[in-house]
């Protein structure tokens, strides 16, 4: 352990953990300004989960210690993950830290416990939503396996702080293949954090639900809980992607002026992004559960292109 | 008495004692509406060969003490596609509380039929379907609230329910049940679903509605027929003006009443302006449960300007407290009528461009198509109406078939689709919008002068003279809701209402619904109960 990296395991979740929730407002205020709607206010998600953080948690009778447990566990396992994308500054190689093969297996471990909080609480809508979301796993999981190896090809590591190594500071992404890597980075990012055309984030339909299905029986603090776990997830991928495609400004160096312009300019990116979100989820309707593989395969379409023109150009 | 008949109705009478070996006893005859009265025996034989000869029935409903006779009267309503008559086969029960049930023949039959076991405590021998409706398990034991028996006021709940209300059971390997409601995650009226599905698809659905009881047609009974508008505005938020409008014309037609020119024209306009609203609430709310926000939000803007349009014209959002038996309230004035054909012209646009923007999505059409089929064949059999029954190519529309008020001289322009799903829907309730507009300006267009009430019928202020007054007879009134055919049977005893029966179209259509989820999946559901626009309230008096 160095310095560096101590500095960058206190800055960069402190750093995700008050940014995250911030782009789960922006996108919502985007798609009510396309909508012709005001929306809620810029700062609403913040004063949402102090609300809940007041409020006391209700269980279900029939619920077990994983209803319980489940949102300490997102929490702290998408707080670990934040130590593996580097949003401020890219730290000097420290461990296993950054290993993306850990990263997917710690995103893994937050879905399984996502869906058994979902199945524990014994209503019949977290079944329904444990088992959808379980089954598109299925489907999604070989394609995050695809995206994330092409982007190791084209970037020459399986760490994502050596990756992020060699992109930082550039202006423009270092290989024209990352573009096709961003775009599947990007629906990996729908999918992931439940947005339309996979899933509707604003709907009160529970039958249509996945995501919110599973989190439907969770109340008060644990809600906070989950909800923060569920922005800090979405700050991630989208770091990952942002990191990928417009690394310009990304510091390699602890030094506090450019770490600050480093983490300004990611506002700055993220907040693009999110706009980019928001008009995209407003552009569709949801699809039918079942064409919704159609929509992953893209994804995996655009990496296995990565892998090949990488492996003969 | 007697009693005059138009041709239709002769022919009908002729029809009708064709098939019966005995000659019934004509009790009353009406434009577009007969009431013959059989034997028992003649009853059951003459009911089968309605079904063959593509009758539906409308409607089923029961008074007690009618006319002289003692005990219980049953009123089976008839009618056939596209014909204006209504035949309504009289049928006594006398002091016995049994019956024999028509279900078989008529499944619309079944729910009516439990409803009036529910009010009046009567029992239909061979019922496939004996549990209660719309008392649920907390009333108490051999409490029928329609009896005249009954004085409205609190009653005691029964502390342990006599018996659970069971669902159909549907069993097999990785079947499970799937509870809905009646308490939802959002701001809608209550229902309970009961979907049997393995994995997605679902193999069953059953509904549980009546969580509103209101018990509008008690509160209905002895009072006048001016105050009993207030009831019948009050049965479905939505269709206030045409349920209004039905129960007018029933009392109209008791008593003999012209209504003034201008009153039926502007009662037509009106009917018009909340066909588009109700519409309106639908094409926006089925983007809306297909996610798609952006496509939806012009529909509701459009709806709320609808809204302020109906508060120039009558100061009611809803069009409420202007209709009266005899006309209307008050006129309404020639600078807020002039308003509507530039607000519907710059309407079309922004509904036109709303619209295509809607069905050139192709994510939208990819849920719309194919999804939630119902069937032509079900159309007669469970008495469907409205829009869903013309998107699955049934033209029926009451104000073509048996036109009331100003559509006797302007017809809208009937829509049609094949598909019966729900983009057919979706289309049809489009085309609506369309034609509505089309209609009102047509209406708007040489509008007379004169009277809005007509004076015969004597001002609802006071009682004291006039036609409704005193007037004592029962009417049939068919309307076409936004939702479909509205029934309204008025029953005026000494100038008071004695029984009022509503039966608007979503009763009817709520059966549908089972029939149209079939072999669709559980997240298609919202949508597909969206797109038949189902009320609660109006089925749950």
């Amino acid at each position: 352990m160095n310095t560096s990296f101590l500095l960058f395991a206190l800055l960069n979740p402190l750093f995700a953990l008050l940014a995250a929730p911030l782009y789960m407002s922006l996108i919502r205020k985007v798609k009510a300004y396309a909508q012709g709607r005001k929306g809620p206010r810029l700062f609403q998600v913040y004063y949402d989960l102090k609300k809940l953080m007041k409020k006391e948690a209700v269980y279900s009778p029939t619920s077990s210690w994983v209803m319980r447990f489940t949102p300490y566990l997102n929490l702290s396992t998408l707080l670990v993950c934040s130590l593996f994308v580097p949003l401020v500054f890219v730290p000097e190689p420290a461990g296993g830290l950054g290993n993306i093969i850990v990263f997917l297996y710690l995103l893994a471990l937050e879905r399984f416990f996502t869906a058994l909080g979902g199945l524990d609480a014994g209503s019949a809508f977290g079944g329904m939503g444990s088992s959808r979301s379980m089954s598109l796993a299925a489907v999604i999981e070989p394609t995050m396996v695809i995206s994330f190896a092409a982007l190791a090809f084209v970037l020459k590591s399986l760490n994502l702080h050596q990756m992020f190594a060699l992109t930082a500071g550039k202006i423009l992404p270092i290989s024209p293949t990352l573009v096709l890597v961003s775009i599947s980075l990007f629906i990996i990012l729908i999918v992931e954090t439940g947005r339309l055309p996979v899933d509707n984030p604003a709907t009160h339909l529970e039958l249509t639900m996945i995501n919110e299905a599973m989190i439907l029986e969770q109340a008060g603090k644990n809600l906070a809980l989950l909800e923060l776990a569920h922005a800090l997830k979405q700050f991630l991928l989208m770091g990952i992607l942002i990191n990928t495609i417009l690394p310009v400004g990304l510091s390699t160096e602890i030094d506090a002026g450019k770490i600050a312009v480093s983490a300004f300019l990611f506002l700055l990116k993220a907040g693009l992004l999110a706009i980019i979100i928001g008009l995209f989820e407003s552009a569709f309707a949801k699809m039918r559960l079942f064409r919704l593989p159609a929509f992953y395969v893209m994804a995996f379409f655009f990496s296995a292109t990565t892998i090949l023109i990488e492996v003969f150009a | 008495m007697e009693i005059k008949m138009n041709e239709d109705i002769k022919e009908l009478l002729l029809m009708v004692t064709s098939i019966a070996q005995e000659k019934p006893e004509l009790l009353n005859a009406r434009e577009n509406e007969i009431y013959l009265k059989f034997s028992e025996t003649g009853f059951i034989e003459v009911y089968p060969s309605l079904a063959e000869r593509k009758f539906s029935l409308i409607g089923l409903f029961c008074a007690e003490s009618f006319e002289k006779r003692e005990g219980f009267t049953l009123f089976y309503a008839f009618k056939q596609e596209g014909m204006a008559p209504v035949l309504i086969l009289v049928r006594e029960t006398g002091k016995e509380k049994m019956t024999t049930s028509i279900a078989e023949a008529f499944p619309s039959a079944s729910w009516f039929e439990r409803e009036v076991r529910d009010g009046f405590g009567i029992e239909f021998d061979g019922a496939f379907d004996t549990r209660r409706l719309f008392l649920h398990e907390c009333y108490p034991e051999d409490f029928h609230p329609l009896q005249k028996a009954f004085k409205n006021g609190p009653i005691r709940q029964a502390e342990s329910p006599r018996m659970e209300y069971k669902f159909r059971q549907v069993k097999g390997e990785g079947m499970y049940q799937i509870p809905v409601g009646p308490v939802h995650a959002g701001i809608i009226e209550p229902g309970h679903f009961r979907f049997s599905v393995i994995g997605e698809p679902i193999f069953s659905l059953e509904i549980r509605l009546f969580y509103k009881h209101r018990g509008i047609e008690k509160l209905a009974e002895g009072k006048s027929p001016s105050e009993c508008v207030v009831l019948a505005e009050a049965v479905s938020g939505d269709e206030s003006m045409a349920n209004a409008t039905g129960f007018c014309t029933a009392v109209e037609q008791i008593c003999g009443i012209n209504v003034p020119e201008r009153a039926e024209r502007l009662r037509a306009i009106m009917l018009e302006l909340e066909r588009i609203n109700s519409l309106l609430g639908d094409l926006g709310g089925m983007a809306v449960d297909v996610g798609f926000a952006l496509v939806a939000s012009p529909f509701h803007v459009m709806r709320e300007e609808v809204f302020r349009q109906n508060e120039k014209l009558t100061d009611s959002r809803f069009l409420r407290g202007i209709t009266v038996p005899g006309g209307l309230k008050k006129d309404i004035p020639d600078s807020a009528l002039k308003e509507l054909p530039p607000f519907l012209e710059k309407f079309t646009r922004d509904f036109e461009s709303a619209y295509n923007r809607a069905i050139s999505s192709s994510s939208l059409i990819d849920r719309f198509a194919t999804t939630g089929v119902i069937r032509k064949e079900l159309v007669s059999p469970l008495n469907l109406t409205g829009p869903l029954a013309r998107a699955s190519g049934c033209p029926a529309d009451i104000r073509i078939d048996r036109p009331y008020g100003a559509y006797k001289d302007f017809a809208p322009q009937n829509s049609l689709r094949k598909n019966g799903d729900v983009l057919a829907r979706y289309e049809v309730k489009a085309d609506e919008v369309r034609a509505s507009i089309a209609l009102i300006l047509r209406l708007t267009e040489n509008l007379p002068k004169g009277p809005v009430f007509a004076e015969s019928a004597g001002y609802a202020g006071n009682n004291s003279s006039g036609n409704i007054s005193g007037a004592t007879g029962y009417s049939l009134a068919l309307v076409e809701a936004p939702r479909g055919q509205s029934l309204h049977w008025v029953y005026l005893k000494n100038g008071l209402v004695d029984r009022y029966k509503v039966r608007t179209a979503s009763f009817c259509n709520w059966q549908a619904i089972e029939h149209a989820v079939l072999g669709n999946i559980v997240p298609d559901f919202p949508l597909i109960n969206k797109s038949l626009n189902l009320s609660y309230a109006g089925t749950d008096l």
